[in-house]
Formats: C-alpha cells, structure tokens, sequence
C-alpha cells in the first residue's frame, strides 16, 4: 500500500500535536509482550501485499478465513465441553443443550476416564474421583448410556480424551455408533488425541513416553483417515487451548502447536504414508484469552503459517489440507472465583475474539467454573452466549471484517513471525519429543506459569475481583455437586459387565494387544475388537503400560 | 542460623491439575522456605515421608471436586501413624467456599481456594509456626 505524502504529513502534524501530552502507562505492550503503538497508520502496512499476505476468504494463504463465505454460509457450531456423575446423567444434561440450542456435542470425562483407569482397580483412591471432572466411560456400556437417543448421526460428537485412552474410547464409540446403524461414512466428530495436553497442560496418572504417546496418536490417524475406517472423523485436535492454560503466550501456543503437528506428520511419513494420505484431517484446538485484538491477530496468523508450513514443506495435492480448521474454548485460566457473575462478561469478549477470527466451532465457558462443574443455569447463560453473537449482534454477516485495519494487520504480521521464530525453536531442537524428553517444553511451561502468578499478585496484570474492585463479604453462589454416588454406580456397571461377557474371549484379545503393542503394531483393531467384547479402559490401558512402562517425568518442581 | 521451614507439597489421587501447587511451591521457596514436591502419591506414602522428611508442613492440592475425600483420607491416615498433630496441613484448589469450614473440622488447618495470593500461603504458615513453637 503506497503512503501519500500527505500522510506522511498528516503524521507529523499529529506527532507534534501530542507533545506534551502523558500516557496512563510508560509503555503498552499485548499480553505477549509485541510494543504498541498509540496509533496505527498506513504507514505500518506499507510492506502488506493485499494480494499476496491477505488475500480472499477460502484462497491462499487463507488470512481472511479458510472458506469462501464463512458464517454466511454456515455459522459456527456451538460445541459445549460437557460431562458430570454418571453417564446418564451426562446424557441428560446433553439433551438439554441441545434442546437450548447446541450444535455439537462434546464429553468432558472424568480423571479415570483420562488416565485409563478402572473404579475397581487397585489405585489408591481412584473412587473418590469417579464422575467428578467429567463424564466416566470406563467401558462400552458407559458409552452407549452416554449417546443414547441423541442424533450423533446428524450431530458431530467430539471425545476429549488423549492417546493413552483414545483408541479404546473412539472405538467403543464407533462400535456403539455401528450398533445404532450408522455406517462408517456417516461418524461425524473428533477425537482430541494430544500428546502434548497430557505431558505439558494436565498430568495423568501413570502416562507414557512421549514416544508412545505418539505413536497411539498416530495409530487413530492412520485408523481412522488412512484406513478410511471413519473417513469423515477428525482423529486429532492438537489442542493448544490445554498449553495456552498454563500460562504461556499466543505466540507460544501457536508455535508449539504448529511443532507438535509437525511431530506427527513425520511420524506418518515415516511409516510409509504419503501426505496426501492423512494432513486433510489434521484438525486444531485454540484459546481465546484476554487480549482481544492479539487473539483475532493470532487465529488470522496461525492460519497463514498453516498454509506456509504446508506449501513450503509438505506440499500436498488436496486442497483441503492447506485449510487451518479450528476449535476454540474461551480461557478457563482467565475466571474467577470472585465476583462469578463477572466471568460472564470475560467469557462475552472472548467469544466475540474466536468468532472475529473466523473459528469453526465454539465452547463458552460457564461462569461458575472456577468453583466448580457447571449448573444447568450457568451453562444455559453460556449458550446463550453465542446465541447472542449468531442471532443479534450482526457480527457474523461480513467475513473477517477487521481485515484492513493498519492495526489488526500490522498484528498479524508481527504475530506471524515472532510465532513462525518459536516454531523453528522447537524445531532446531529436535522437535516436541525431543523437547519432551529433556525437560525443555514443561521448562517453558514453568517459567510461564511463575512469571502469571507473579505478575498477578504484584497487579501488573489486573483481575477484576482478584486485584482490582475487590469486594468484601460476597455472598458465594450455591456450587453444582455432582452425583456422590457415582462410584457406586459405576463400580456396579462394570461388576455386571465383568459378568456378563466372555471373560476367555477378553483374556485372548488383551494377549492380542500385548503381541501388538511389543511389535509395535496399530493397536486401533485390537482394541476396537476388545471394547466391543466388554474390556474395560482400565484393562486395556494396563497393558500398553507392562509393555512399554511408564514414563517418569523429566523435571522438578 | 534459623532453621528453614520445611514444606512437602503433594497431589493425592488421579487429578493432574499440577500447575496450581508447582507455582505454590516456587512462591513458598521464594520465600525462604525448604519445599519438596513430590508429584502423585498416596497418602500413606506422603505421610512416612513427612515423618521421616521431619516437615513442618504438609500442603496438597485438589481440583476434581473430591477435596473432602482427601482431606478426610489424609487425616485417617496421620491418625493411623500417629502423627495427628505433627505438622501444619493446607489445602489449595478449586472447590467452593462453602466447603471451607468442613474442611476445618476435618482438620485441615489452612484452606486456600482459587483467587488466594501466596504471599498470604506463607505468611499463614509463618504465623501458625510461630504459634505452635515450632519454629
């Protein structure tokens, strides 16, 4: 864009003009630390090529979204990460999402469910925790309690579940789906299936080398896409949104996740497979956090560096593989416990940010959930949420409407190098495996999160509630309990399953994968064969722990 | 020289919200005070190495909404040992505050939700030390 002299004019009048004048802040700066200007002019966007850096929606390099229309067309699905008690009641609070308008389903599960972990099995304690961070699925029959008459053929149903379970939960899932008619064409949905969410963002009992890790991940891709087993099914979600928790930056969560895609699309490729095979499926899970216009600069950027990554590395044939698809969650790291109602109002701008920045699906927090799980009134308000944004706001009419703006593209340029430089980072050193093994990833992870508590407590970064207008003697809202007998229940489903099937068919099957797993085999059939025959998570998880052992992690607090 | 205060910080059980007792723990180093961070670990085991450890302080951290199963199980089990009044318990997390009290009464000595600043953790500690003569 040419810069006329009277800008150049124009700019200097106004630099004149605000001598003398103080600003509140010596300096301002974006949550990740890029120098702000007070003003953004042509100037800033001078060496911006409309055509070749920002483009048309569904063209290259994608900046301004990654299909022709965007929400004119389609508006984005309202995906609530839900789940509570026991699977039934799951289900119901499920139906009643729906009924208030959700479009896709998405199953929080329980610290068992993510660990694969029986209720029955000898882990200390392991029964205090069943069905209270989510929904528990510890085999078929929780599963199929789960989805019972709900329209998974017409709505798409994500499982938020990592690779030390996800093979046996997407498998009880699609045998449940089959059972229910469905062909395999029509599974619609995804699997999160991240290494790095449950080795850097939440820490499971009793995971596995990184490499193992990664390697189930990659077992689901080649399943799922290359075997065309759920062709329609997004077997991966590298999910930012869980690094992005801990209190790294945008430009961090993005290069991570750009590193940790790479990990497994060189993995695939090693094994024989072409690109064209699988990358199409590749699918993202991003945050959208507190500053506002960093993050609509960011999903613009993240989906041009996709698009370069692709083009200068990969450079598949399909031209779906060059699209950045992504989910987003609203920051759960940004409420409070004080004054909830206020997240309400974080939660608002948040989802306003995601959808300014062109997402594809969308979850809202609730605003109790820095207390507790979410009562039916508070999720509502959550849905309502995006509602507000689809049905009255008018937001969604014009794609990508902030492009043009010097400062949103000037952001997004910035964005997109600093993020591009954090990328080859991780890669100069190897990689996220790498990165894993000796600490480095969880270092970056630590220092992030030490620095956010620091700068919390001394109010540089200000919280409403916490450090800034805080209020004495609040009166706390009456906090949603779930279900205490949940153990019991569940601890009766499996006695009654452990019963009823073939218990020599389960004990040949679990040898089969033990076979599998040494010979390092896809585990995806195996294990599809015993969630159908009623092996449980717990048993199945156990074995890839005897054969590959457990991984101890490479640090200290 | 003074002796340090000691602190054993743990997460009982399958709950792998980590992050919120590691920043405890460096806050509480920052402030002087001696901590181990020993990851998932029963309670039996916490409280044979709080024993032998000789801590003043025993911290954990619950985010699942059980945080009064393990309270109550970690009680029972300084009990057993006969450690019921040897050190300084404290409870962080994410549970609601109309739990704070229960908490109390099981016998968990400071209780620190979310939104608590550390600087208050440890001058908690600190201050209860000072009290009991311990330090």
């Amino acid at each position: 864009m040419a810069v006329s002299d009277e800008i150049w004019k124009g700019l200097e009048n106004w630099e004149k003009s605000k001598e003398g004048w103080k600003g509140r802040k010596e300096a301002f700066k974006t949550d990740a630390g890029i120098p702000l200007k007070d003003l953004y002019t042509p100037l800033d966007v001078e060496k911006i090529d409309y055509a070749r850096d920002i483009g048309f929606p569904g063209q290259p390099p994608f900046t301004r979204g990654i299909y022709p229309t965007m929400y004119r067309g389609k508006l984005w699905t309202i995906r609530m990460f839900s789940g509570h008690g026991t699977p039934e009641e799951t289900n119901r609070r499920w139906r009643m999402l729906y009924e208030e308008g959700e479009t896709g389903f998405s199953s929080a599960v329980d610290a068992l469910t993510f660990s694969g972990v029986d209720p029955d099995q000898e882990v200390p304690g392991a029964a205090h925790e069943v069905g209270k961070e989510g929904v528990p699925l510890y085999s078929i029959r929780g599963m199929e309690a789960m989805v019972q008459e709900l329209p998974i053929d017409k709505v798409s149903v994500a499982l938020v579940v990592e690779p030390l379970t996800s093979a046996a939960i997407t498998s009880m899932y699609f045998n449940i789906a089959r059972e229910r008619g469905l062909k395999k064409e029509e599974l619609i949905g995804t699997t999160q299936n991240d290494i790095l969410t449950m080795t850097i963002g939440y820490i499971p009992w009793g995971s596995l080398k990184p490499k193992d890790l990664l390697k189930l991940a990659c077992d689901l891709i080649e399943y799922c896409t290359i075997m065309k087993e759920a062709p329609r099914w997004n077997p991966i979600n590298f999910t930012t949104y869980n690094y992005r928790e801990g209190g790294i930056d945008a430009v961090q969560e993005i290069g991570m996740g750009l590193a940790n895609a790479v990990a497994h699309i060189e993995e695939l490729l090693k094994r024989g497979w072409k690109i064209d095979d699988f990358v199409h499926r590749l699918a993202f899970h991003l945050s959208a956090h507190r500053d506002f216009f960093e993050e609509i600069a960011k999903y613009r950027a993240a989906r041009k560096l996709w698009y370069r990554l692709m083009k200068e590395r990969y450079k598949p044939r399909n031209p779906d593989a060059y699209r950045f698809r992504f989910h987003v969650q609203t920051a759960g790291c940004s409420l409070t416990a004080q004054q909830p109602m206020v997240n309400i109002i974080r939660t608002a701008y948040q989802a306003l940010e995601a959808v300014l920045g062109g997402t594809q699906s969308l979850h809202t927090n609730s605003y109790d959930e820095a207390i507790c799980l979410p009562s039916e009134e508070s999720v509502r308000l959550a849905v309502r949420t995006q509602e507000v944004l689809q049905e009255e706001t008018g937001v969604a009419e014009v794609v990508d409407p902030l492009a043009g703006s010097y400062y949103m593209e000037a952001l997004t340029r910035e964005m997109e190098e600093r993020i591009w430089d954090y990328f080859m980072r991780v890669e100069e050193m190897g990689g996220v495996v790498e990165a894993l093994n000796t600490g480095w990833l969880f270092n970056e992870m630590s220092k992030a999160f030490n620095k956010r508590r620091r700068d919390q407590e001394c109010g540089e970064e200000k919280i409403i509630g916490v450090n800034r207008y805080v209020m004495e003697d609040e009166e706390p809202a009456p906090p949603f309990r779930t279900n205490p007998r949940a153990a019991e229940i569940e601890k009766e489903r499996l006695r009654k399953l452990r019963e009823e099937r073939d218990a020599e068919k389960v004990a040949k099957l679990l040898d089969k994968l033990r076979k599998a797993c040494e010979v390092r085999e896809n585990v995806l059939p195996v294990v599809s064969e015993l969630t159908a025959a009623g092996a449980t998570l717990g048993e199945i998880t156990g074995v890839y722990r005897e054969i590959w052992g457990i991984w101890q992690l490479p640090f200290v607090a | 020289m003074e002796k340090k205060i000691r602190v054993l910080l743990f997460k009982p059980g399958l709950d792998g919200h980590w992050r919120g007792i590691m920043t405890v723990s460096k806050a509480l180093s920052e402030a002087g005070m001696e901590t181990i961070f020993f990851g998932f670990k029963t309670v039996e085991g916490v409280v044979e190495a709080a024993i032998q450890e000789d801590v003043d302080v025993i911290g954990f951290s619950v985010h699942s909404g059980a945080h009064l199963e393990w309270s109550r199980e970690l009680l029972k089990e300084l009990e057993a040992q006969g450690a019921r009044d040897d050190f300084l318990l404290l409870i962080g997390g994410v549970f609601p505050e109309q739990d704070h009290d229960e908490l109390r009464s099981i016998g968990i000595d400071g209780v620190f939700g979310p939104g608590s600043v550390t600087a208050e953790i440890a001058n908690f500690i600190k201050e209860k030390l000072q009290d009991r003569g311990a330090v």
